[in-house]
């Protein structure tokens, strides 16, 4: 044990390690506090977290645990963590105000399971790109790695900075307030009135259609009229406005018609990871097979 | 069209198929493609008929994507075949295709027209076909596994292992089209690319496990027993992903991917 060169039996044992850190966190300072990373906080966070990564790469020579923190044999215990951490997720009810297995993604352990891929993913990532020699191999292995990390990172760091608000619209009378999850009210850059709330049915009674014809008035002076529709939002002013719900009881004759508002400055980064991966995985279906004997 | 004419085409399907594998064996090239094909071509006009008839794409309900996967496991197998030339790639998908359309004849599910809201989108068709192809191609790779581990009884062939490889490393990439494609979805529809909804839980549960088995095998000195049991454990996952999560009561009125009746 810990002779090297350090094989899967210390993987584990680092990952070990994390897990045990991470379960006195969760006891001496209770679950990750995700909301306090609202901008700036996440975008200093971010910094950080790759000058570490680059430290840690520029330091593999001299520290021999930074060395194996980018081999198969730190990554695959990593991986193995996480699945288990993650089935556990999958078994148990998770609730918003949850503590330890009940609300996962606030569960110390957990993120940092994941927080240490993503660190693996970092190191691995600057050793291909400095060693870039056969391109039809190191495209695809950067695409694949490099669009997860991005994913990964700015959709955990971003998630603070999206605001999802319901604005309850109503026949005739524009409304610029929207309700946080916590029932605050919010004075929203747009106004939208609503022109009719539309609802139309299969023979059978069950929902063929929700749909909202709204006019959009901004603070930066647009006047849009349009259609709101489940699976067709609209975008305006870095909003999407997508159609929630409805006045049940009146049904089709609904006079107002409840909206959600979904705002995600860090939607592009994210994006650009899903992009680089489905790149990456239309690069392993054509080049996967073609291996060496 | 209506399921109650499916068997009739099934048949037909199924004994087109066969014949193809048969002729796979037998290395008569020709007559292993165009059986196959005709084949596929049968089942598939079942499947656009019944598109035509519901109004919809079939894929809503678990029998309809049971239908699709009947579908993909021969037209995996044919994409192997041409590839690879594995003689018994052929049997295997047929047989498969066999068991999903006798679940499908015996225990037919209710299918009705309706389609909700929700899931009137261009992305709900790419989604659910991209993950049924990927589950055929990973049920092959895990049937390999099984083969391998279980009744090979000579030493495991670096041939054989590679058919394993490259039928893992053709699933996952389109698991993780499919996954990419739900995300995409995710967000035009609920407002979030990625909410960690049972099913998403469960499906990055899988795509890790896969992950698992494709970083394992590239370690020089690993244990190929171990490799195909981490394949056996990933394929398990999947079927918690894909129809396990229906029973699991933590997922039971939180989840949007939860198969029901309509009500």
């Amino acid at each position: 044990m810990w002779t090297k060169p350090y094989g899967m039996k210390e993987g584990f044992l680092i990952g070990g390690g994390l897990i045990f850190a991470g379960l006195m966190l969760e006891l001496s300072v209770g679950p990750v506090d995700w909301d306090a990373f609202r901008w700036p906080v996440n975008g200093i966070v971010l910094a950080g977290f790759l000058a570490l990564i680059a430290i840690i790469f520029l330091l593999r020579k001299r520290v021999y645990g930074f060395q194996f923190i980018g081999t198969y044999k730190a990554a695959i215990p990593a991986l193995v963590f996480a699945v288990v951490l993650t089935i556990m997720m999958g078994l148990t009810r998770q609730t918003v105000d949850g503590v330890w297995l009940n609300n996962m993604l606030s569960f110390w352990p957990f993120v940092l399971t994941y927080v240490y891929i993503a660190v693996i993913l970092g190191q691995i990532i600057l050793r291909r790109t400095l060693h870039f020699t056969n391109w039809r191999r190191n495209i695809p292995f950067l695409l694949n790695h490099l669009g997860l990390f991005l994913a990964m990172t700015t959709a955990t760091l971003g998630n603070a900075d999206m605001q999802r608000l319901k604005m309850i619209t109503m026949k005739g009378e524009p409304e610029w307030r929207a309700l946080t999850s916590q029932q605050q009210i919010v004075e929203m850059p747009i106004a939208i009135e609503l022109k009719e709330f539309i609802m139309e049915t299969y023979d059978d009674g069950s929902p063929r259609r929700f749909a909202s014809d709204i006019q959009i008035l901004t603070k930066s002076g647009k006047n849009i009229q349009t259609t709101v529709e489940v699976n067709k939002p609209v975008e305006v002013d870095g909003w999407k406005i997508y159609q929630y719900g409805y006045d049940t009881q009146m049904g089709a004759m609904s006079q107002t018609s409840i909206l959600e508002l979904v705002s995600d400055p860090w939607l592009p980064l994210v994006y650009t990871g899903i992009y680089m991966m489905l790149a990456g995985a239309v690069c392993m279906f054509i080049l996967g097979g073609r291996k060496r004997v | 069209m209506t399921w109650e004419q499916f068997i009739y085409f099934a048949i037909a399907a199924v004994l087109l198929w066969a014949v193809g594998a048969w002729a796979a064996w037998r290395e008569k090239t020709t007559l292993a493609y165009t059986s196959t094909v005709i084949g596929l071509g049968v089942f598939f006009s079942f499947i656009l008929m019944m598109w035509i008839s519901l109004e919809r794409p079939p894929l809503r309900t678990m029998g309809e994507t049971r239908l699709w996967y009947s579908f993909f496991l021969p037209l995996a197998g044919i994409i192997v075949y041409s590839r690879w030339k594995y003689k018994w790639i052929l049997s295997f998908s047929t047989i498969l295709a066999l068991v999903f359309i006798c679940v499908n004849l015996f225990k037919p599910e209710i299918h009705s027209k309706t389609l909700m809201p929700a899931l009137q989108s261009p992305w709900f068709a790419p989604h659910v076909i991209v993950y049924m192809f990927a589950y055929a191609v990973l049920g092959a790779s895990a049937v390999m596994a099984l083969y391998l581990l279980f009744f090979k009884r000579k030493a495991i062939a670096v041939e054989e292992f590679d058919i394993t490889d490259n039928l893992v490393y053709v699933g996952l990439a389109f698991m993780t089209i499919g996954m990419l494609f739900g995300a995409l979805w995710a967000k035009e529809a609920w407002g979030h690319y990625w909410s960690w909804d049972p099913k998403e839980t469960w499906a990055a549960i899988t795509w890790f496990a896969y992950l698992i088995y494709v970083h394992y095998r590239q370690i020089s000195t690993h244990k190929p027993k171990l490799a195909l049991w981490v394949l056996l454990i990933s394929f398990v996952l999947l079927q918690m992903c894909w129809w396990g999560i229906n029973y699991l009561p933590s997922a039971q009125g939180s989840s949007v991917h939860v198969y029901s009746m309509p009500s």
